[in-house]
């Protein structure tokens, strides 16, 4: 062992190496005092008045499988399986996380088949997860919350939830946070896997371990996958994946971004849009906000900036500004003849939203209702760009899977109607006429995202499928649209025996 | 007797340096993955120096999978730091992500972890006193 050299230097121990400038900073709730607001007490004395906060309770064990209740008649072309994702562990012991993005991920899977549904639901067992498991406690700090004596982070893998999407790649499926690298899911077992180490088999070695993969991921009609991941240093890396998975290229752009959070991100057939909103981080004295999300303000000196890559070589190729908003989520982009690009989002007046997450995680639903309204935005070759505003609330914009990056007709989302804590209403909208078509949910439904089901893969044809949670009743609901006729309702409901948490994205993998 | 004084002054001096100056330093690296690559460990005296990356001592030995010891002999008095990382390709070079984090296997003195950022001096930082034989240092790997 004592195979000593003494060497004064050695070149390969290069200082540098060693500095090692975490991007996890910016996410680190560890410089806070421990948590003086009671968040769990808060909020279960705020869930005996407001019965709607229970889509953000605490789930305590996995959901075994069940045969959903049915009414109507599932049509008999729907085979597959509609996943979601979203946080479920809020809690443990007497500590609550004071953020949603910050719960672990729990996998939702619908199974379609023989005209009936079966739900499974499971807790992603990440390292992160089955530590604090074993433990039976928080053992790291969150985003946004302090947990005293916590563990030490030196990589996102620490902490990666994986909480927030769920995309089938290859045989496989891939939980997805927007922080860290993609968690494969085995499809039958929903057992966890790894964190992938995108490329490790190729030349990119170990060089992509841990890097941010952001949650929305373009897939394009050929199955290429195209994404963005986000350093708060303003560094964004760029993907472009082949339909299994391993990387065909990858760039590192710097662009001077620092909001802290970039959640989504667009692609025509040509360019990828990085729309990067008017956000920066600012610390506050006030003590309730030194978390990360709670240091994201919202500045309208600040343009948005759109900033379009071409997918050829992952280079910038060109940029806008726009004027200041926020978004968390697009539909979709796509290119004209003469290179206009237009593109829709869900678009915030300011970042409030962001914060009201943290709010109803101690009950408070006051100011639960900034919503976003659908934005169409159109980029002129000659550097010019304008926008039109529509009247209707609008969030979870989705379209046909065909038609990411192409022109597409048909944009579908959900809208609220009666000021509710979430969503209650599902809109389709004709983007060349205008004509907005709608199915009101009522007041009693929280409902979550519903996707484009399109097997024939012709916009207009196909289904409508996303979950709602019936407070009343306190079950979750997957309802499935006709497409064509949404305002008439869901042709089939199929109900659980109970609720599920509220969660954020999912997909349909069809049979 | 002049001569024989000067040589006894001499000794005496040698002696008196080497039992106030000469102390090794063990430290002990738990929970190295693997027996492939290398083990490269720096040993730093002062601040500035660890700041500076210029090594006082350093030393290369085989990655053996548990624990491995590894001694650096006749070290002054003083504030020391060491830090190693585990060569698993053997390519001389500590491997790190496109953001430079590392990818391989690394580690501090005094079983110091960075947290959500760098590990900072006072973390890393022990005392070799002027009358110790052997300090005792203890860490386990980062993966």
């Amino acid at each position: 062992m004592q195979r000593r050299q003494l060497l004064k230097s050695i070149a390969s121990l290069s200082a540098g190496a060693f500095i090692l400038n975490l991007p996890l900073k910016a996410l680190s709730a560890t410089k806070q005092s421990p948590q003086f607001v009671n968040y769990k007490e808060l909020f279960n004395q705020a869930l005996n008045n407001s019965p709607e906060l229970i889509g953000f309770a605490n789930v305590v064990d996995d959901f075994p499988p069940q045969v959903l209740s049915v009414e109507g008649k599932i049509p008999a072309d729907i085979n597959g399986t509609f996943y979601r994702n979203g946080p479920a562990k809020h809690e443990r012991e007497e500590q609550r996380y004071q953020h949603l993005f910050e719960g672990d991920g729990m996998l939702q899977r619908f199974t379609f088949s023989d005209g009936k549904i079966v739900h499974q639901g499971k807790f992603i067992n990440t390292p992160k997860y089955q530590k604090e498991q074993q433990a039976k406690k928080f053992l790291y700090a969150g985003p946004d919350t302090p947990i005293q004596h916590s563990l030490p982070v030196s990589s996102s893998g620490m902490i990666n939830t994986a909480n927030t999407n769920i995309i089938p790649v290859g045989e496989d499926l891939w939980a997805l946070w927007e922080a860290g690298s993609p968690t494969r899911i085995d499809t039958e077992s929903l057992e966890y896997r790894e964190q992938i180490i995108l490329g490790e088999a190729g030349k990119y070695n170990k060089t992509l371990q841990g890097l941010p993969f952001s949650a929305h991921p373009k897939v394009e009609a050929n199955g290429d996958i195209w994404n963005f991941g986000l350093n708060p240093s303003g560094h964004i890396v760029l993907y472009h994946l082949a339909p299994n998975g391993q990387p065909n290229n990858v760039a590192l752009i710097n662009t001077r971004y620092q909001g802290g959070m970039l959640h989504d991100f667009l692609m025509t057939d040509k360019h990828l849009l990085l729309i990067l909103p008017s956000l920066k981080m600012k610390h506050s004295s006030d003590k309730s906000r030194q978390g990360f999300f709670s240091q994201i303000v919202f500045d309208e000196n600040i343009p948005m900036r759109v900033l379009v890559i071409d997918k050829a070589n992952l280079t910038l190729k060109k940029e806008y500004e726009l004027p200041a908003g926020f978004a968390f989520h697009y539909g979709n982009a796509w290119e004209e003849k003469d290179g206009t690009i237009r593109f829709d989002a869900s678009l915030y007046p300011d970042v409030d939203v962001l914060h009201n997450l943290s709010n109803m995680m101690k009950g408070e639903t006051n100011n639960a209702h900034t919503k976003a309204q659908t934005a169409f935005f159109i980029l002129k070759p000659n550097g010019s760009a304008s926008h039109v505003l529509l009247d209707t609330t609008s969030e979870f914009p989705r379209v046909c899977n065909h038609i990411v990056g192409l022109k597409n007709e048909r944009l579908y989302h959900l809208s609220s109607k009666h000021d509710s804590l979430w969503s209650d209403t599902v809109c389709a909208l004709n983007t060349n006429s205008g004509k907005l078509v709608s199915y009101d949910f009522g007041k009693d439904f929280l409902v979550e995202e519903h996707i484009p089901v399109c097997p024939q893969q012709k916009e207009g044809t196909g289904y409508l499928i996303g979950t709602a949670l019936h407070v009343p009743s306190k079950r979750t609901c997957v309802n499935i649209f006709n497409i064509e006729n949404i305002a008439d309702g869901p042709v089939a409901r199929a109900w659980l025996s109970h609720h599920l948490p509220l969660g954020f994205h999912g997909n349909f993998k069809i049979s | 007797m002049k001569k024989t004084s000067l040589l006894l002054t001499a000794i005496t001096s040698i002696l008196l340096t080497s039992l106030v100056q000469a102390s090794d330093i063990e430290f002990e690296i738990s929970g190295i993955n693997s027996d492939k690559g290398k083990l490269y460990i720096q040993l730093f005296k002062g601040e500035e120096n660890y700041h500076k990356g210029n090594a006082e001592l350093a030393s290369v030995v085989n990655a053996a999978k548990g624990s491995t010891k590894v001694i650096f002999n006749n070290v002054d008095q003083g504030e020391y730091v060491l830090r190693f990382f585990h060569d698993e390709n053997n390519n001389g070079e500590l491997e790190t992500n496109l953001f430079g984090l590392p990818v391989e296997g690394y580690g501090f003195s005094n079983n110091a972890k960075p947290n959500f950022g760098p590990v900072s001096y006072s973390e890393v930082v022990f005392i070799v006193p002027d009358n110790s034989n052997t300090i005792i240092n203890k860490t386990t790997a980062i993966y």
